[in-house]
């Protein structure tokens, strides 16, 4: 009866696993097939010809190499300034004792629900009016403003963990509201660091609206947008729109694998100080 | 030679025909049948040499010599037909004018439109820029932010006939400079019709029909529709509309000057449903994007694909799908009400100047050339038919397109697509109708009924 | 009285000085927020009482938008509305359980933990442009996967154009949206899991309690808020829904998946209407603190 039992459990989780791997696969090889094989007999096989040249239709016409940069600069960006307002914000919203305190926090948790599509428009107005659009900072700046929320909201798990008493004897040792917060805080908040990040590269990595309306140049284009534009290139071919999607995918895949441990780690943190 | 001087007759035709115009209402649309005779003259006056040199002409005075950086947008990207024509054209332009540092951007059409419209709204217009004519740039022209060509124009009356114009004039100024036109066309692979027991596409709607119905005796599928565009729906429902009310009726519905509430109207959507439920469309059709029903066309699945003539290109560029595809007109379905020669399309694509352009003056120039090389190796390539007048050897141009323009050059009226004559509201409502026609939602009634209370 | 005078006036200035400490701490993560998440809905709540092209001076018009987005014949808001509820409810009741059966499994160390781990949380990592991609490879009506599998097994009449027809391409969209996030969701409540001390555990199989019967009474309720932040997370997300639905079937075919998002993208981009594109943005933030609030609230009376 138990061996049953679990035979069955691990046939679920055979079950997801090869769901979860199978597209992924199934990309991988299609990305190294031609139509022929693709839409012929071979269609789950591995490629009986390699056709590199795919990868390199998509980095040279698709250009998803300096895509694939830009994307990890932009997202690295905003992860950065993200973790630093958020860090201070937190700092200022948990423990500095103030009458505003919990409203202002209340407001900074509405951001988890606003939708990205609501500032859209008037932000592409002021943008624009400003000069500011077809830049990297365009669109750094929003990425880490709706990333905040969650950012302080991870902070904020882990910085109440922090003893109060430190604060305190601080203080005693004659430390400032800004001594406390770089002496002690800081160093403390690493490990808030990689969860924070994660998160928030979740939310960045991915965001395709933003970068498909404010950037129209090809230089600061990033691999969502660049995907899609590839796609709209290649309809009919499927090899090099393989190689472009493994080419986005691939290389935060085999990260991820190799700092599966830590990153999950950090997530699960993550999950259980917010 | 000879070939020479058939396309250039044929191009006196495509300058003649009657095109009716959308911004300004009043101009040329009556003009049908008294606009021939006055154009053949600058027709004749079109050999290659004397055309050249007013291009120069243009060029000498087109202001001073500074060096300036023009920007431009368009969606010439590198799968579009017309990808050539632009580099090319280009290219030529950057040794006429090595001081304008040209900075192109091509973007995918779909993403262009989205792109252009915010520049528009927040005044971040490139200094030229690719538009549609009629409706789509008649908003920006009616938001003060399109530079107007008049006194740029004066220099190229003589290679640019007026009226190509038409679609992009409004209020008696011009505002944009045209590059193709294009038709709705009727391309066949012969090799299926052959099959079938036909050597030509049926000329009369009976026949037509007999032949679809022996294509599909033969397990072929008579026609490939992509339903994830409904642009391309339109393509066959505008055209059956066209062939069962008039040209003129149809016209006059567009420009809005008539009720949709029209029972020729909805007969012809019932005739397109009842094509759709006798099996002539592929039933795939409607989860695919053009470009894969073209892909399907060409690998010879489908009788026939009703498509613009800037097809053309690509069949041509297809050395083994060729010489099976011939190009035709949709049969009249109302004799009473239309004929053959009433054709769906005409000058669409188009560029334009912002208003915000710090150098819109040479800009306006520049663009003018640049519209009549880019037309001319478009046509060349087979992209389309020339609004301007054609410069140099014209014999290398596909067979397809200049049967494409011996059916302009026959041509009794034609009627711009509907998503371009329309305005951006009212167009997406009737393009959101045309797709429930196509998925069979609503028949010929409900989208007469619907249309009439969406559109005022 | 002067000693008096002197600590209050220390004590002014040291409230100052916190003030201001307060104020240059928040300043970063404020100019951020407000800038580019409070003021736009400022405009928005204004712009969505205009009738405005984009381009020209709008011209205020007060509720006439929201009335006729409520009563309209060709602005399906109410379908729209309708396909991101069934969204969230496909989200809740069909992805959360799987995430959280999955947790439960997890939790108990079975085989494999870290490996299961690793591959259920992939699928978030990818791009959503991506997996739109890849889907659609998958649904091709001609080349497809799924219709090339169905044909393997001689199941020809379950073929289906799978993003093309109205009865499946809502299910076309939600199959792979469910599918993505699992791990996400999972992840959380495997945090929580993981959370519950081993002592409690013991202790209730002591009693006799069997695993599930353990996870069911003890572990369970105490994950409970993490639950409750998942299912937030699910509504919301559901309403917010974009990328996937613009690349796999864009609203289509007949309008049948529109979604509040792709609406408004329609308003703004291909209909020039951005005091509607407003309109619906309003509807919209309103919707997701609705229903945020609802769910708190609905996880509050239940804990009573």
């Amino acid at each position: 009866m138990n061996g049953k039992k679990k035979s069955l459990i691990h046939i679920l989780l055979v079950l997801w696993s090869i769901t979860n791997i199978f597209p992924i696969y199934f990309m991988l090889t299609f990305s190294l097939k031609n139509n022929e094989e693709i839409f012929g007999e071979n269609v789950l096989g591995l490629p009986r010809h390699w056709i590199w040249a795919n990868y390199e239709s998509a980095l040279n016409t698709g250009n998803m190499a300096l895509y694939f940069v830009n994307s990890l600069f932009v997202t690295a960006a905003a992860i950065g300034i993200s973790i630093i307002a958020a860090m201070m914000a937190t700092y200022a919203l948990t423990r500095i004792k103030w009458k505003m305190s919990k409203l202002t926090n209340a407001m900074f948790m509405l951001g988890l629900t606003i939708p990205l599509q609501a500032s859209i428009v008037p932000l592409y107005v002021v943008l624009s009016k400003l000069h500011w659009l077809n830049k990297y900072t365009t669109l750094i700046v929003p990425y880490s403003a709706f990333t905040l929320s969650m950012s302080i909201l991870i902070c904020t798990g882990f910085m109440v963990d922090i003893p109060y008493d430190l604060d305190e004897a601080a203080t005693i040792d004659g430390c400032g509201l800004y001594g406390i917060f770089f002496k002690i805080i800081m160093p403390l908040m690493k490990p808030a660091l990689s969860t924070v990040g994660i998160y928030a590269y979740l939310q960045c990595w991915n965001e395709f609206m933003f970068a498909n309306c404010f950037i129209s140049d090809s230089k600061h284009r990033t691999l969502p947008v660049g995907i899609k534009e590839l796609s709209g290139t290649y309809t009919t071919e499927w090899g090099p729109i393989g190689a472009a999607l493994v080419i986005a995918t691939f290389p935060t895949l085999i990260a991820y694998v190799a700092l599966s441990s830590k990153i999950r780690d950090s997530f699960i943190a993550g999950a259980v100080k917010g | 030679m000879e070939k020479k001087r058939l396309v250039s007759m044929l191009l006196a035709g495509v300058m003649t025909l009657s095109l009716v115009g959308c911004g300004d209402k009043t101009a040329p649309a009556g003009d049908s049948n008294a606009g021939a005779s006055e154009a053949a003259p600058a027709a004749d006056a079109a050999p290659a040499e004397s055309a050249d040199a007013s291009a120069d002409a243009g060029a000498a005075d087109a202001a001073s010599s500074d060096p300036i950086t023009l920007k431009m947008w368009c969606i010439a990207t590198e799968s579009d037909s017309n990808r050539h024509a632009y580099e090319a054209a280009i290219e030529d332009m950057k040794k006429a004018h090595p001081e304008v540092t040209l900075d192109w951007e091509a973007f995918e059409n779909e993403s262009y439109k989205t792109k252009i419209k915010a520049a528009v709204s927040a005044n971040e217009m490139p200094d030229i820029f690719f538009t549609w004519s009629c409706a789509f740039l008649g908003d920006f022209v009616n938001a003060g932010k399109v530079y107007c060509l008049d006194e740029a124009y004066e220099k190229y009356k003589g290679d640019l006939d007026e009226k190509m114009l038409a679609n992009t004039t409004y209020d008696g100024k011009h505002y944009g400079v045209p590059l193709t036109m294009n038709i709705v066309g009727l391309f066949a692979n012969m090799d299926i019709l052959k099959e079938a027991g036909y050597e030509e596409i049926p000329g009369t709607y009976e026949d037509f029909i007999k032949c679809c119905d022996a294509i599909k005796a033969k397990g072929k599928i008579p026609f490939g529709c992509a339903g994830k565009e409904t642009w391309c729906v339109t393509e066959y429902l505008e055209s059956i509309i066209e062939k069962t009310a008039g040209a003129p009726a149809l016209n006059d519905i567009f420009a809005g000057k008539a009720t949709w509430n029209n029972e020729d109207v909805a007969a012809s959507v019932d005739t397109f449903q009842k094509m759709i439920n006798d099996g002539y469309f592929d039933p795939s059709g409607i989860g695919l994007k053009n470009d894969d029903v073209k892909a399907n066309f060409m690998a010879g699945k489908y009788a026939f694909y009703m498509n613009g003539t800037w097809n053309c290109a690509d069949f041509a560029n297809n050395a083994e799908f060729f010489p099976k595809v011939k190009v035709g007109e949709f049969p009249v379905i109302n004799a009473d009400k239309s004929k053959l020669g009433q054709l769906i399309g005409g000058p669409s694509d188009t560029l334009a100047v912002a208003a915000s352009s710090p150098n819109a003056a040479r800009a306006a120039d520049y663009t003018f050339e640049l519209g009549k090389l880019i037309c001319n190796y478009g046509y060349l390539d087979g992209c389309g038919l020339p609004a301007w007048k054609v410069t140099g050897d014209t014999s290398s141009v596909n067979q397809l397109t200049q049967d494409v323009a011996k059916i302009v050059q026959n041509s009794d009226q034609m009627v711009l697509f509907g998503d371009t004559a329309m305005s951006a509201d009212s167009a997406n409502t009737y393009l959101s109708y045309v797709g429930q026609v196509y998925g069979g939602k609503i028949d010929g009634k409900k989208f007469i009924e619907n249309l009439a209370k969406d559109i005022q | 009285m002067e000693r008096d005078k002197s600590a209050l006036q220390q004590k002014r200035k040291k409230d100052l000085n916190k003030g201001l400490t307060v104020f240059v701490f928040l300043l970063p993560g404020l100019l951020l927020f407000v800038s580019v998440l409070i003021a736009p809905i400022v405009v928005s709540l204004y712009t969505s009482m205009l009738d405005w092209n984009g381009f020209t001076q709008g011209t205020f018009i007060g509720l006439a938008n929201f009335q006729e987005l409520f009563t309209s014949g060709s602005i399906n808001f109410w379908g729209a509305l309708k396909n991101s509820l069934l969204l969230a409810l496909f989200s809740v009741f069909i992805q959360l359980p799987l995430a959280l059966l999955l947790a439960l499994i997890l939790g108990r160390k079975p085989k494999g933990e870290r490996a299961y781990l690793t591959i259920f949380f992939m699928p978030v990592l990818i791009s959503t442009v991506v997996i739109g991609q890849l889907w659609l490879k998958i649904y091709n009506p001609d080349y497809g996967l799924l219709n090339r599998f169905l044909e393997l097994v001689h199941l020809e009449g379950w073929k289906h154009i799978w993003v093309g027809e109205e009865e499946t391409a809502l299910g076309s969209i939600i199959v792979p949206t469910i599918w993505q996030y699992v791990g996400y969701h999972m992840l959380l409540m495997y945090a929580g899991v993981k959370g519950v001390s081993t002592d409690l555990r013991e202790a209730a199989m002591l009693d006799g309690a069997t695993k599930w019967q353990t996870d069911r009474y003890i572990v369970i309720p105490i994950i409970k808020p993490i639950i409750r932040v998942s299912v937030i997370f699910a509504v919301t997300g559901s309403l917010k829904s974009y990328d996937l639905i613009r690349i796999l079937t864009n609203g289509g075919p007949f309008e049948s998946t529109e979604v509040p998002s792709t609406l408004i993208e329609n308003m703004l981009f291909l209909r020039n209407r951005y005091g509607m594109g407003s309109t619906i943005t309003v509807m919209l933030i309103a919707l997701c603190f609705a229903f945020a609030l609802l769910i708190s609230a609905a996880f509050k009376e239940k804990d009573n």
